[in-house]
């Protein structure tokens, strides 16, 4: 079960696109570019096949639940969904469930989501109360665990209220996000996230608010899911429509401790074209313009789509992010996304996006991908967004909070079941990854090979 | 045999897009299907999941092919407004909101934006009738909502419905006659929702005679409405789509067989809209009036009439241009449109929604 190493990794000249490197591109910026976009990793992970049964096993799923879902940190929920004291949010993976609780104190708390008397849930949705009242015979702890009350306490002489208090577990949050860990003993968040909050120093998550979530029943294993959303290669075949305004084969990719980061360029061509595009092709890509129609926004003499774009979105975040106009070009037209294992990947920059992806009960076949939009906001903050669960057979287009990106997630889900498909169906034993555009998910496997050997 | 554009079912009207690489000519058709023109011209009509439908051209790429020709971004859409089951015999025609009723129901042709997403709608007394099918339609296109109305248990009811179309909901039980009362559920609605973006006065004490009649139809239909707009205007300043509506009435326009306080304080409800809309709209807030002509439902005023009074039942009927009456949602999308941001332009206007009932020219 264990991945291969085949080659130490090296990229040096001959082993990326030929097209202008990110770095190149960065040296263009019309302002200083923030020192974190000029960082580069070191590159020595082994290039990996990893097998399939990763993909299609139940087997290994319990083996993923065991060492790694009951050991890793996780995030749970936004900080704001528990805004209040008594606010709590019912976190579900696999057959795991933790209760998260705003105490009066002002405090979070997790806990076991089960009764200590006959072991209901506690809770079965996220909700505010006074107190955690067990729906089956009424058993009351405080918000902070404490054991209150037991109808006809008289019965339970034998049961003692401090042995009965509910076991808190490790929470913690980051970037307006909560983390869990199911594993009393584990480390500190902060050791887990390691230099992930300096990244996002200049960009931070907690400043923002939920202004779209979106949950969509996926009909593949959740690493298929979440590995679609790692790596720019599938661009060229998968998004085609997009190749005049995307840097897709030029893009960056790096890996630190438990997290990694992939920057693709937009409003630069792909080298993937046989002819390098006008300025206005470019833009007009990014903005889906039919052929027989006006342009939206016209690239004016002398100016870059790239310097076009990042001055419209500049103008857009006016008000609701400070300083907008020392953001350099490159934060305002790039997509930086992150992976922090195993399954958080929040965007850097202003690009709104946060994603999760976990396993839909026990079935290695079937997962669940989570799409927020994090919007920075003038004055006070609004409310979070409900989730809108869509089905297995949903489109993502049924989701019109999405907005234009509905259509490029759905060209990504189309993929999913016949990725599934032939995994089902391979008689090879393992599935192979690119030396460089790859690297991401070439990480996190081998973070999930240190996983099962720990 | 690949047949020509025109023939069978559908144009192209749609999206059109080069393949980068291919050099492929997608353009969608308006029922949905998705023409590709290969450079050597050869040529094929796909399903947007890339079914072959005809051509000489067998197959396309699926991923530019869903980019083209995917579902349209699909309004939250409930379960619409059932009809009443009596209109005067004509069948009322179904509003589907641009579903193309090809393949599925899936593909839709793109809609118009109302522009209502996230905004926060206030409508008075929408447990029935006008104001409930108002709230859903809010509802539907994902407006958050606050209601008020006398009844508690129709009002629960109401709450529950528009909330299983997706929408926050706070609602209140509320004597609008109460000045107070009124004003405290318009603060604490604009507090629970964040903000007010779209005020609907829709209370009405409804026809009656005698002096009594002045009297709650003034403190109603009148003071309910102005009382209403005072204490939404802290919020519909803050709003950059603020929008009143009053409903009015036809009653206010033309003689109706009785003289009645409903038709002269509808009358006032409609000059005062009109000195708002200018007073107002340097604010940025618009102020319009609907006017309703006979409108029927199951415990509405026509049902009554046509059991207590069915000359006059069948009079007005036979004054309806169009055949029958009108239903509940026919108004209420109406007013929402008249609401959303999509009728930006339109402030002071006193819209008429009668299906002819009424015979004056209107200038
Ligand atoms: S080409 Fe990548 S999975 Fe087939
Ligand atoms: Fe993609």
């Amino acid at each position: 079960m264990a991945i291969e190493p085949l080659a130490p990794a090296r990229v040096g000249e001959g082993e990326r696109s030929q097209g202008l490197s990110y770095q190149e591109l960065l040296d263009t910026d019309t302002r200083t570019v923030p020192e974190v976009l000029r960082l580069q990793s070191a590159r020595d992970l082994p290039v990996v096949r990893v097998p399939i049964e990763r993909y299609v096993s139940r087997e290994f799923h319990d083996l993923e639940v065991e060492k790694i879902w009951k050991k890793v940190w996780q995030f749970a929920c936004r900080e704001d969904e528990l805004a209040e004291a008594g606010d709590h949010v019912v976190y579900d993976l696999a057959d795991q469930s933790i209760l998260i609780v705003r105490g009066d104190d002002g405090a979070l708390r997790a806990f076991p989501n089960a009764c200590l008397h006959r072991g209901r849930a506690l809770k079965d949705r996220a909700g505010r109360s006074k107190a955690l009242r067990c729906p089956f015979h009424g058993w009351t702890w405080s918000l902070d665990g404490r054991l209150q009350e037991v109808p006809c306490r008289w019965d339970f002489d034998h049961v003692d209220r401090d042995e009965h208090a509910l076991k808190p577990l490790p929470v913690d949050t980051w970037g307006g996000f909560v983390f869990v860990n199911p594993d009393a003993a584990a480390a500190p968040l902060a050791d887990h996230l390691g230099s992930l909050p300096r990244h996002f120093e200049r960009w931070p998550l907690e400043k923002r608010y939920t202004e779209a979530h979106v949950a969509r029943v996926m009909p593949c294993n959740w690493k298929v899911a979440q590995e679609a959303f790692m790596e720019a290669y599938h661009v060229v075949a998968t998004h085609p429509q997009i190749l005049h305004g995307i840097g897709d084969a030029n893009s960056q990719y790096d890996a630190w401790d438990h997290f990694s980061r992939a920057i693709t360029p937009n409003m630069t061509p792909s080298p993937h074209l046989k002819e390098t595009p006008a300025e206005q092709e470019q833009l007009d890509a990014m903005m889906n313009r039919s052929l027989d129609a006006p342009p939206t926004v016209q690239v004016p003499e002398g100016m870059t789509a790239r310097q076009i774009l990042a001055q419209v979105s500049r103008m857009q975040l006016q008000g609701a992010v400070p300083s907008v106009t020392e953001l350099s070009d490159a934060e305002l037209a790039d997509s930086f996304y992150y992976t922090v294992f195993p399954n958080f990947h929040p965007w850097g920059a202003y690009n709104r996006i946060t994603y999760r992806f976990r396993p839909h009960g026990n079935d290695p076949h079937r997962s669940i991908m989570e799409v927020l939009y994090l919007a920075p906001y003038q004055g006070r903050k609004p409310e979070p967004a409900p989730v809108h669960w869509l089905d297995v057979d949903e489109p993502w287009t049924e989701a019109p909070e999405l907005g234009s990106l509905a259509k490029v997630f759905s060209q990504d889900t189309f993929n999913m079941a016949p990725i599934q498909k032939g995994l089902r169906a391979a008689r090879h034993t393992h599935v192979t990854l690119g030396r460089y555009q790859e690297t991401k998910i070439r990480h996190f496997h081998c973070l999930l090979e240190r996983y099962l050997e720990a | 045999m690949y047949h020509r554009a025109d023939e069978g079912c559908g144009r192209v009207t749609g999206l059109k897009l080069r393949h980068p690489l291919s050099g492929a000519i997608y353009s969608r058709r308006d029922d949905g299907s998705v023409e590709v023109e290969e450079p050597d011209g050869s040529r094929g009509v796909f399903e947007p999941d890339g079914r072959w439908l005809r051509g000489e051209l067998r197959e396309a790429d699926p991923h530019l092919l869903g980019f083209v020709g995917g579902p349209e971004l699909a309004s939250r859409r409930g379960p619409g407004t059932s009809a009443p089951r009596h209109t005067g015999g004509v069948p009322v025609p179904r509003f589907d909101g641009g579903a193309t009723g090809s393949a599925a129901g899936r593909r839709r042709n793109l809609e118009m934006d109302l522009g209502l997403d996230g905004k926060r709608v206030l409508v008075t007394a929408a447990s029935r009738g006008i104001g409930l099918a108002t709230a859903q339609v809010f509802a539907d296109h994902g407006c958050d909502v606050a209601i008020c109305a006398r009844g508690e248990a129709a009002l629960t009811e109401a709450a529950k419905d528009l909330e299983s179309r997706g929408a926050r909901v706070f609602s209140q039980s509320v004597d609008v006659a109460d000045a107070d009362a009124l004003k405290t559920f318009v603060t604490a609605a604009g507090e629970a929702l964040g903000g007010l973006d779209i005020l609907v006065a829709n209370a009405s004490a409804g026809g009656g005679p005698g002096e009594a009649a002045w009297q709650a139809n003034f403190d109603i239909d009148v003071m309910g409405a102005v009382r209403c707009v005072d204490a939404a205007l802290p919020f519909l300043r803050e709003s950059d789509a603020g929008s009143v509506v009053f409903i009015g009435s036809t009653a206010a326009l033309e003689f109706l067989g009785i003289p009645q306080a409903y038709n002269a304080m509808k009358a006032a409800l409609i000059a005062h809209a009109s000195d708002l809309s200018q007073s107002l709209a340097g604010q940025g807030i618009r102020v319009n009036t609907v006017s309703p002509g006979p409108v029927y439902f199951e415990g509405g005023n026509w049902e009554m009439i046509q059991q207590a009074m069915p000359a006059m039942y069948e009079r007005a009927l036979a004054q309806c241009a169009i055949g029958r009456m009108g239903t509940p949602e026919e108004v209420a999308r109406t007013v929402v449109f008249l609401a959303s941001p999509a009728a930006s332009l339109v402030t002071g206007s006193n819209l008429v929604v009668d299906g002819g009932f009424t015979k004056r020219s209107a200038f």
